[in-house]
């Protein structure tokens, strides 16, 4: 039940702040044609607000399960290690989009789940944030398509998982258990493409919470009442003309990255996830126990 | 120092207003304003922003002003032609659209500042107690990656020297890995020395480990309600009023959710901060601010097509924009008032000594 409700608070969110990201591209323009530009203005700016919310409504809902001290512990330090390597993108400017800081979101998703990645992007870009100086209206989007990132590599990882287990099942249970699991080529080759996907979405999504403001040619900017195929043409044009280069760079140092760290990287977190798997018996219980003789 | 809450609502009121105007009058104003702010308060705080608002202004005005006068070819005073076999910036390349440009990159740059003032005199303790106390523990999660990143900085540090040492030298990508490898188990390490000091001193021993049913619910019902709000707004205009009464109903049952989620968190502070004069002050100067901008959006209107003009300047409007100036207003206040204390004080020593 509870797994059901947790789903539905997912899904909700989720759909609000993609359709609060992709307006633009679904709205037939009557609704907008008829109160006209004051109308268009308003849009936007309630955009902002609502993703602002569903980010806020998936943050209760992800981190008001009191997260263990293991986990509070683990999500720190992981987020002051890629913290770091934003300060080297901030000293020593990178080709184009690249950062380095979505290679371990997008691991750390992968090996610890949903939960863990969307927690590992929305605090690594607030944390950094804060100590780089860029804090700006900028952030929550930022926070909330990092976010995504570490929540969908939490699904890819929970996928692959489930599908070596289906399919090489009896092989896995003839194998001695191991400390470490084997990461296979297969999984850094799906690990990078779905690095280098997200390193285009991600300025794909930026552009959006933006472009229906942009100021330019008729050609690449929205307007109230286009319909879906018209919009999608003009970011498309938009997209390929101020975005698509800078990005490239992004994927590409994405792939670059995870192929040179993927392997270590999982390694060295399934160990730590297996000793962080320590648990203090019956905490709750027992201190219930103690007040009430007490 | 003001309150962290007073900084945040003026770096808003600033993107509110820059965003509301292309005057290039009441964009130098705002600049002004932030420079001066800038000067006065962020003077003395030991941060610094990682790029002055001059050298972003020195990037992003010609940038922004070549990608318009690239990419709209509207005005009247054209400065050259551009062949149109050129696909998306062939054509005529007017003064007007450079002039739009340029405006735009100081826009920008009037946000650049504001934020990177908010940045510089708010410490980050502070906008860490700006979290809401349902998201207490991502609260400890930043406070933890915050005190962690110096100490992962000089273990960086510390590991490159080491590396180095052994005649390891950073070429290319794959020659990070003796790096980056032992700096997140070292880290890692350091988390499971964390976690057993922290489960040592029980925390979330007494903490439900499952979030009630009744909180989960009412999440759903606001984001249900927001869905349904939004989605009456975008496709039906007539129901546009009552779409966002919907709307607000959702984001108060949200609210809600958050409060409920922080009630049974006890929050304490060793010294709690009071509420000032001037806090209360640089409110009333944003709340002036705010108000000129959202009833004066005709005034601050300006636009250079399809022929350039001469901006025109209401000094109240011009008046109403300096509500941004409080914050340097009661800093130099203070200053002084603590200026003469420290002279009295020591013309009291003084005349005690010679006695």
């Amino acid at each position: 039940m509870r797994k059901l409700i947790s789903g539905a608070i997912y899904l909700l969110s989720g759909t609000l702040g993609v359709l609060a990201f992709i307006y633009p591209f679904f709205t037939s323009g009557a609704a907008l044609a008829q109160h006209g530009a004051a109308h268009a203005q308003d849009a936007p700016l309630l955009t902002a607000g609502l993703v602002g919310l569903s980010v806020v409504a998936l943050l209760v809902e992800l981190q008001g399960r009191a997260l263990s001290a293991k986990t509070v512990a683990m999500l720190g330090v992981l987020v002051a290690v890629t913290s770091v390597l934003r300060f080297l993108e901030v000293a020593f400017p990178m080709p184009g989009g690249f950062s380095p800081i979505f290679g371990p979101i997008i691991i750390a998703g992968y090996v610890f789940g949903g939960r863990f990645g969307f927690l590992m992007g929305t605090f690594t870009l607030l944390a950094s944030g804060l100590v780089t100086g860029g804090i700006g209206p900028w952030l929550p989007y930022q926070m909330f398509t990092a976010g995504w990132a570490g929540l969908s590599a939490g699904w890819l990882g929970g996928a692959s998982r489930w599908l070596r287990e289906e399919f090489a099942g009896p092989a896995l249970a003839k194998e001695e258990p191991r400390i470490t699991p084997n990461v296979s080529h297969t999984d850094v080759i799906v690990l990078c493409g779905f690095g280098f996907v997200w390193g285009l979405l991600y300025g794909a999504i930026m552009n959006i919470y933006f472009w229906p403001f942009a100021v330019g040619p008729a050609a690449q900017t929205w307007e109230p009442g286009i319909g879906l195929g018209e919009t999608l043409a003009r970011y498309g044009v938009f997209y390929v003309v101020t975005s698509l280069a800078w990005d490239l760079a992004r994927a590409a140092g994405n792939v670059v990255l995870l192929l040179a760290l993927a392997k270590p990287m999982i390694k060295a977190l399934h160990r730590f996830r297996r000793r962080f798997h320590f648990q203090v018996r019956g905490s709750h219980a027992d201190l219930a126990e103690m007040e009430s003789h007490a | 120092m003001l309150d962290a809450r007073v900084w945040f609502i003026w770096a808003l009121t600033t993107l509110v207003a820059a965003s509301a105007t292309r005057s290039p009058m009441y964009i130098i104003v705002l600049l002004l304003t932030t420079m001066v702010v800038g000067g006065t308060c962020a003077a003395g705080e030991g941060r610094r922003a990682p790029l002055s608002p001059l050298r972003f202004a020195m990037v992003a005005v010609p940038l922004s002003a070549l990608f318009n006068a690239l990419t709209v070819h509207l005005g009247d005073t054209v400065l050259l032609h551009l062949p149109s076999w050129i696909p998306l910036v062939g054509g005529a390349i007017t003064l007007e659209a450079v002039t739009f440009g340029a405006l735009n990159g100081l826009t920008l740059t009037v946000i650049f500042a504001a934020f990177s003032v908010f940045n510089q005199v708010t410490p980050v303790r502070d906008l860490i107690k700006l979290t809401p106390r349902a998201f207490h523990e991502g609260g400890v999660v930043l406070s933890i990656a915050l005190t962690f990143i110096p100490q992962t900085t000089r273990s960086l540090q510390r590991i490159r020297e080491a590396q180095a040492v052994r005649g390891h030298r950073v070429r290319g990508i794959r020659d990070w890995l003796p790096i980056v490898v032992p700096l997140l188990v070292s880290g890692l390490e350091r988390a499971m020395g964390l976690a057993e000091a922290m489960v040592a001193r029980g925390y979330g021993a007494v903490t439900s480990q499952k979030q009630p049913v009744r909180t989960q619910a009412l999440i759903i019902v606001g984001l249900l309600t927001l869905l349904a709000g939004w989605l009456a707004y975008l496709f039906n205009a007539a129901w546009r009023a009552p779409a966002v009464a919907v709307i607000a109903a959702g984001a108060a049952a949200i609210g809600l959710a958050i409060w409920l989620t922080g009630r049974g968190v006890h929050h304490t502070v060793y010294r709690a901060r009071s509420w000032t004069f001037g806090d209360s002050f640089a409110l009333l100067g944003c709340a002036v601010t705010l108000a000129a901008a959202w009833r004066g959006r005709a005034a601050l209107y300006y636009s250079p097509y399809p022929a350039l003009t001469l901006p025109s300047f209401d000094p109240l409007m011009g008046m109403a924009l300096l509500g941004l100036l409080v914050p340097a207003i009661v800093t130099v206040a203070r200053e002084d008032a603590e200026m003469h204390r420290h002279r009295d004080g020591d013309q009291d020593h003084d005349s005690s000594s010679h006695q």
